[in-house]
């Protein structure tokens, strides 16, 4: 028998005990993790920001990634619903937010291809100097961590529709929640110490 | 009993702090005490070998004596006493150590604070250091050189920086370090105490030639210093002085400018004795090749790939031919 | 398809396999390879280095040699080999089947060996020689092997992290009914420690090689000088990860201290909880003082004090589990078998390679010795004197459980001598060298080192040659040693509670605990019942 499978609830008491479920505590963990892996990045960028000065950030548009923000926060907002949703045993409702969320993480991105272009249109590129350097890096790599948080809510949505979930059993739809939000607060900092702070 | 074992420590205590006092006085482990900061590192560093030499016995001592005395007799499967702590001990071994850190540390910052202020009225020494040789420059004089010369006594402050990667500048006679960093300028403060020549190393990784990548430092009496620049600075508006401005010096042994280098070849007397070097170039042909394509032949002994390769780029064609006549010349 | 520890021999070490007691065979036995390959690179290290002048390589090639030295082994000996030793012994110790994740467990095994061809396929590719530290610009500048190398250790990385999610939600969430905190074995409290320092301190080190990596692979300008880019920044990241990496590194090998010494002193290790608490104070001072690496560096004087002041600090909590221990063995019932030996030959190195720490720590003699033999040494005596020993006291304490066989005694009694005077031997005369003047890194040196590097490469011979007796135990006693029984040191950890080898569910019915590990010399009952006793956890 292969080791995962060998593996039940009574073997987890300890955790039951403490109330806490594993595969959470794996996601914070791993979260925790991420936190550390972008703070790398931001200080790089922060580093850089308070020796350089950054001129080339004249360029960002405020206003546009404002927007964007905003629809990214809305995603947040569908997951929480998602979830509840689920938690009520409505499993049509749980789809249909699950649905809003990849539109709303797929208009994010589309927004940040935007936003990437006209930076480009300026010459400011990944390879143009340290500001397009430090930029597109940290920006980026949050956009492939949306990426992967698109692929794995169309994965939680199709195993949703297969009836994986019940309002007693939906762990895997909270630790695709607790990754998301992960996602969206990120870009809250980015944003802030980005576009907001001069 | 109680008593015993007071006493037994107490002189057990006394045995080690005179052994650590010893060590301390005695040890002589550093090169020769060069610059005022060397004496007060060399003052540390004994107090620290001193404390440490006690704990080290204090240690060992109680681990040999665990060994010899509590190994379990033979037949004995028994249970030795469950004993799991000892509160008063445990407090007594986190606050000792704890109060000799602090006192380390206190002494530690003092001796900074003393060491890297620079001395009254300074004189600045730029250090740049590139990959494989260390180039100075007096800036009060608006001279570059490829050796570093220092009058006795008189406070310095360095200005390191390096053309390339990452470099280090120590010298140990000195008892100071300080990296070279390329796009930055590093400060050091060293005031020499002792006259005579003290090696410079490279301590920070720097590629193949990191190890040989050495210099000396002179220090001497003010007047041999003067006379010293003097020289320097004849040899600054020779045409040849690329010699030194290029750092050529920092690798080529060459008496007429007075340098002792010995990571590339010697150039003395290279209008005698290099034109059988590479078929079909003569002396001049040979010396001009090796400027301009460091690594075209390598002299027997010596390895690859060390010589800045771009002294073709650096040079215009007038002044590469002036460095050529200026080496010819040389006996 | 997925094989099972239930299939015969050796080839499920092979495979896929999801059992950690697998998984932990398969880090152990592939960390000790590159232990053995960066061995014969430190002999061909040491064999330049005897005499003064160039002798078999040159500064390109040494620079090569001595970088694939230090990276193999960091990253693919001590840390996996660590990594293993956990593995193998959490679920066993805590009273679980397996991991939390076997699944991830057995993913965090297997990026090992391709990262490990990639870190040696980049020696063949014009290897790295920048150091296993990587200094920007020279690691920018590099050959095509530096990139290998980087994409290696940050594969290595990924390694890390999922497995310390693993540990940490295992211990967290798995421990068997009875297992307070407090009655955790010290192992498993220095595991503890390290995986949090792996999960935080990891990413950092790996954000700082992507900006190597995209600089070298698609010319982004993070460390290009004429653009502004600061190649001290590089220095900020790498340490900021690598200094708790070195305690990551000599934590659970101070676990394994602690679980030897009181088994073969039959005493209770003494003040447990100070050691407990002292393994997490190590790990949380640890992020604190990475700057100390920078001394020189020419970084802000005045941000130089917090960093002594820290690094001074973490002393105490050292120094707490090094007077515990002695106190452990006082009046104990001391057996010399060769893991208490191992453990002991730990203390007395871990204790010099500590007390030469607090020199580094005190900036002004730091600026002395810095990059030099001084440090060269004091490394060695922590992790080598230090966790290397540590790691063979654990394969020897723990080799009956795992193979089901007992190794011969003599012979590891032979193996530990060697290794111990080969190390001193070897390691104490480079501090003599540092002082003097002698740089690190160097294929080359003035010829007043000399007489100190004789001995140190007279002392790694003896050190290369203290391997066989090794080698030929473990290979000779796993194929035809005696067999072992459950318990034959008498431990009172739950590991020894089960058979040797255990079984795939390594317990038949989870144990319920009743009292702490070290319960020597006590009229109590054993560490754990079976589910017949009344369960009281």
């Amino acid at each position: 028998m292969s080791h995962d499978a060998m593996m039940h609830a009574e073997d987890f008491r300890a955790g039951a005990a403490l109330g806490v479920d594993h595969r959470k505590v794996g996601m914070w963990l791993f979260i925790a993790s991420e936190v550390m892996f972008f703070g790398g990045l931001l200080a790089t960028y922060l580093h850089y920001k308070y020796i350089l000065g950054f001129p080339e950030a004249s360029g960002l548009n405020i206003v546009q990634v404002g927007i964007n923000t905003t629809i990214l926060l809305t995603s947040s907002l569908t997951v929480v619903l998602a979830l509840s949703s689920i938690r009520a045993g409505k499993g049509g409702q749980l789809s249909i937010f699950l649905l809003l969320t990849i539109a709303l993480g797929l208009a994010f991105l589309s927004g940040q291809v935007l936003e990437f272009s006209h930076l480009y249109g300026e010459g400011v590129t990944l390879t143009s100097s340290v500001f397009g350097s430090s930029f597109f890096t940290l920006t980026g790599f949050h956009g492939l961590h949306v990426v992967a948080g698109v692929i794995w809510a169309a994965i939680v949505l199709v195993r949703g529709l297969r009836g994986a979930f019940t309002a007693e059993r939906n762990m895997g739809v909270e630790v695709f929640g607790l990754y998301w939000h992960f996602v969206d607060i990120v870009w809250i900092m980015l944003f802030t110490l980005i576009y907001l702070i001069p | 009993m109680r008593e015993r074992t007071l006493f037994l420590s107490a002189i057990i205590a006394i045995v080690l702090i005179g052994l650590g006092f010893l060590v301390a006085g005695q040890a002589n482990l550093m090169p020769r005490e060069a610059s005022t900061r060397a004496v007060e590192v060399d003052q540390l560093f004994r107090v620290l070998l001193g404390v440490s030499t006690v704990i080290f016995f204090l240690v060992e001592g109680a681990l040999i004596y665990a060994v010899l005395r509590f190994r379990k007799k033979a037949g004995d499967e028994s249970d030795a006493p469950a004993i799991h702590g000892n509160t008063s001990l445990e407090i007594l071994w986190t606050l000792i150590p704890a109060a000799i850190v602090v006192v380390i540390g206190v002494y530690s910052f003092q001796v900074l604070g003393s060491i890297e202020t620079p001395g009254r009225g300074p004189r600045v020494v730029e250090v740049i250091a590139r990959q494989f040789s260390w180039g100075f420059r007096y800036p009060e004089e608006d001279l570059a050189t490829t050796e570093l010369h220092l009058p006795v006594g008189q406070p310095v402050v360095f200005q390191i920086t390096s053309e390339d990667v990452i470099h280090s500048f120590w010298v140990p006679a000195f008892r100071g370090k300080r990296d070279a960093t390329p796009g930055q300028v590093s400060e050091m403060a060293i005031t020499p105490t002792e006259t005579g020549v003290f090696p410079i190393r490279c301590a920070e990784l720097c590629g193949a030639g990191h190890s040989i990548m050495t210099s000396q430092v002179v220090v001497e009496s003010p007047e041999a210093f003067d006379a010293w620049l003097a020289q320097q600075q004849a040899l600054a508006s020779d045409p040849g002085q690329f010699f030194l401005t290029l750092g050529c010096g920092g690798c080529h042994t060459l008496a007429g400018a007075g340098t002792t280098a010995s990571v590339g070849p010697p150039l003395d007397g290279l209008a005698a004795r290099a034109g059988d070097r590479v078929p079909g170039l003569d002396a001049a042909g040979y010396v001009e090749q090796s400027i301009v394509d460091s690594d075209g032949f390598i002299v027997p002994g010596f390895q690859p790939g060390l010589m800045p390769k771009n002294f073709g780029e650096r040079l215009t064609p007038e002044q590469t031919q002036a460095l050529v006549a200026f080496l010819m010349a040389q006996p | 398809m997925t094989a099972t520890s239930a299939s015969p021999g050796w080839r499920r070490y092979f495979t896929w396999n999801t059992d950690h007691k697998v998984i932990g065979v398969q880090y152990i036995v592939t960390a000790f390879v590159f232990f053995m390959l960066a061995g014969i690179l430190a002999m061909l290290v040491r064999t330049e280095l005897r005499a003064p002048g160039k002798d078999i390589i040159d500064g390109a090639t040494y620079n090569q040699v001595m970088t694939n030295h230090g990276s193999l082994m960091i990253f693919l000996w001590i840390l996996p080999v660590l990594a293993g030793f956990g593995n193998y012994l959490i679920p066993l110790m805590i009273g679980a089947r397996d991991m939390a994740f076997p699944r991830l467990n057995a993913l965090s095994y297997w990026l090992i060996p391709p990262a490990g061809l990639l870190m040696l396929a980049s020696f063949f590719a014009g290897g790295a020689e920048a150091g296993w530290t990587a200094y920007v610009p020279l690691s920018i500048g590099g050959p095509p092997g530096q990139t290998l190398w980087a994409l290696s250790v940050i594969l290595l990385g990924f390694s890390n992290i999922m497995g310390a999610i693993n540990f940490l939600t295992t211990t967290i969430t798995m421990r068997a009914p009875g297992l307070s905190m407090w009655r955790l074995p010290l192992f498993v409290w220095g595991m503890l420690a390290t995986a949090i320092l792996s999960l935080t301190a990891t990413p950092v080190l790996t954000a700082g090689l992507v900006l190597v990596a995209f600089d070298r692979m698609i010319g982004t300008q993070f460390f290009a000088v004429a653009s502004g880019g600061d190649p001290i920044l590089w220095q900020n990241l790498f340490w900021f990860y690598s200094h708790p990496a070195v305690y990551i590194m000599i934590l659970p090998a101070m676990g394994i201290v602690s679980e030897v010494l009181p088994v073969f002193s039959r005493k209770p290790i003494f003040g447990y909880r100070m050691i407990a608490l002292s393994s997490m104070a190590i790990a949380v001072l640890g992020m604190t003082v990475w700057a100390h690496h920078m001394f020189t560096s020419g970084m802000d004087p005045r941000l130089r004090i917090p960093f002594m002041v820290s690094s001074m600090i973490i002393a105490v909590p050292t120094g707490v589990k090094i007077f515990s221990w002695l106190a452990t063995i006082w009046d104990g019932k001391l057996r010399f078998t060769t893991p208490m030996l191992f453990a002991l030959g730990f203390i007395s190195m871990f204790l010099i390679g500590g007390l030469t720490g607090i020199f580094l720590a005190a900036i002004p003699v730091d600026l002395h010795v810095h990059d030099t033999y001084f440090v060269v040494a004091h490394l060695h005596f922590v992790l080598f004197g230090g966790s290397v020993s540590a790691v063979y006291a654990g394969l020897y304490y723990w080799f009956p459980k795992i193979t089901g066989r007992m190794y011969d005694e003599r012979t590891g009694r032979l193996h530990f001598a060697a290794n111990f005077i080969g190390s001193n031997l070897t390691y104490l005369p480079m501090f003599a060298a540092g002082l003097m003047g002698m740089p690190r890194r160097v294929a080359d040196y003035d010829p007043e080192f000399t007489v100190y590097n004789e001995l140190a490469t007279f002392g790694s011979l003896l050190l290369a040659v203290s391997v066989l007796p090794f080698l030929y135990n473990v290979i000779l006693s796993w194929a035809r040693g005696p067999k072992a029984s459950a318990n034959p040191w008498s431990g009172k950890t739950l590991e020894w509670q089960a058979s040797s080898p255990p079984p795939p569910e390594n317990f038949e019915q989870i144990p319920t605990v009743t009292s702490d590990p070290y319960a020597y010399g006590e009229e109590a009952p054993k560490a754990a019942e079976p589910a017949a006793a009344p369960a009281t956890g």
